[in-house]
């Protein structure tokens, strides 16, 4: 996959990483989106019995937008809230774009609450099953 | 919130007891639900077998995926209350308007989050069904101990049979095609004219006649299901005895005896 034009209106930054290099720290705060420009990234998860790469991502693919749309509410998101959910490692080097946190969020909150919860819905349960499927890895 | 066009359906109330099937895997559906009160689970099924994904609670949605992805045509999951449920289901017609004209970028990260939680789910099914194969080659020994015991028969027996809890005696037709002391394997009509489930754990009060002649009645329970691919109206049902009396009892054991 290629990054398409629409995701480069939204890129306000780039960043480069080597590989290894942690981008995102499972359970730190932070609320940037990013796309992968260029090169990998795995997706990592914390389990009880140590770390299990559970995904990876490659050029177009978008990260971090679980904060996003869990930016408010009240309900299954309170936990989490705000906290990045997985860690995101580079596989080699890799060149990420940062998406506009602002223009998305107004973009979000324009959406009526049905549709809101729709996406809330999507994120949690996708939050939810990657963790069941990291434990299950390691089981 | 007041319905600004008219041909969009009313939102539903709707109340489920606990373990009642609400959404069924591969069932065709477009409603989108919201969780008032109470728990529901997203299985998904595997070989007769359910496996679970995610347990919701009040304020979750399911039923999305139908809506966000236009190729699905069916149900991915089922959803069963855990507890006593109450929901609200939307007509999809209330969002699609909006979906449509929702910005393209959200459109794509909606998207991609769908891909990944259908690999998640993928990843979650297969290794479940891993850990139970393992599990079951571990107890093999045990089980190929216990099989030596026990006296199995294939047969072709028309039988008749209705859920436990019916006092009336209006009952189906099944086909019990193997037989041992601790259960029957049978066939059945999914869609019966008595319009009963068959699900995991149903009790069915059964009645037939052995080759020998003699009457044979007893009770069963509902210990796996399989769905014949190319008929689709046929299930495949695995009972474990739960009572059998005098008579019958002893009628199947001299039947079984080698």
């Amino acid at each position: 996959m290629t990054v398409n034009s629409q995701t480069f209106a939204y890129i306000v930054n780039e960043e480069e990483y080597p590989d290894k290099a942690v981008i995102l720290e499972e359970g730190a705060k932070g609320d940037w989106s990013y796309v992968v420009l260029h090169g990998r990234v795995k997706v990592k998860k914390k389990t009880p019995k140590g770390a299990v790469t559970i995904d990876t991502l490659n050029e177009g693919d978008i990260f971090g937008e679980m904060a996003l749309f869990q930016k408010e509410g009240v309900g299954p998101w309170e936990e989490t809230r705000g906290r990045r959910t997985a860690a995101i490692v580079a596989d080699g080097p890799v060149r990420v774009g940062l998406l506009d946190k602002q223009k998305l969020l107004d973009e979000f909150e324009a959406l009526s609450p049905q549709l809101k919860g729709l996406f809330k819905t999507l994120v949690s349960r996708l939050e939810k099953t990657t963790k069941k499927a990291a434990n299950l890895v390691v089981e | 919130m007041p319905d600004t066009q008219e041909t969009v359906p009313p939102i539903v109330h709707l109340h489920y007891d606990k373990g009642e099937l609400i959404m069924k895997e591969g069932d065709y559906g477009i409603s989108i639900y919201r969780l008032l009160k109470g728990h529901a689970r997203v299985m998904k099924e595997s070989e007769g077998k359910e496996i679970v994904l995610a347990t919701l609670g009040p304020g979750e949605i399911f039923g999305e995926m139908t809506f966000l992805n236009k190729l699905l045509e069916a149900r991915s999951a089922s959803v069963r209350a855990v507890d006593d449920v109450e929901l609200e289901a939307w007509h999809p017609a209330r969002l699609t308007n909006e979906y449509k004209l929702m910005p393209n970028m959200l459109k794509y990260i909606t998207n991609q989050t769908l891909v990944r939680l259908n690999r998640m789910n993928k990843v979650v099914t297969q290794l479940t069904e891993k850990k139970k194969k393992e599990k079951e080659i571990s107890s093999q020994k045990d089980a190929d101990a216990s099989k030596r015991k026990s006296y199995r028969k294939n047969v072709d027996m028309t039988c008749n049979y209705h859920p436990i809890r019916w006092s009336n005696k209006a009952g189906s037709i099944c086909h019990i095609t193997d037989l041992s002391l601790g259960g029957v394997v049978m066939d059945v009509n999914a869609k019966n004219a008595l319009n009963f489930s068959h699900e995991k754990n149903d009790e069915f009060n059964i009645g037939t006649q052995l080759p020998s002649g003699k009457e044979l009645n007893f009770a069963a329970k509902v210990r796996w299901i399989e769905k014949k691919r190319e008929k689709p109206d046929q299930l495949h049902l695995g009972l474990e005895f739960t009572d059998i009396k005098g008579e019958s009892a002893r009628s199947l054991g001299f039947f079984l005896m080698p």
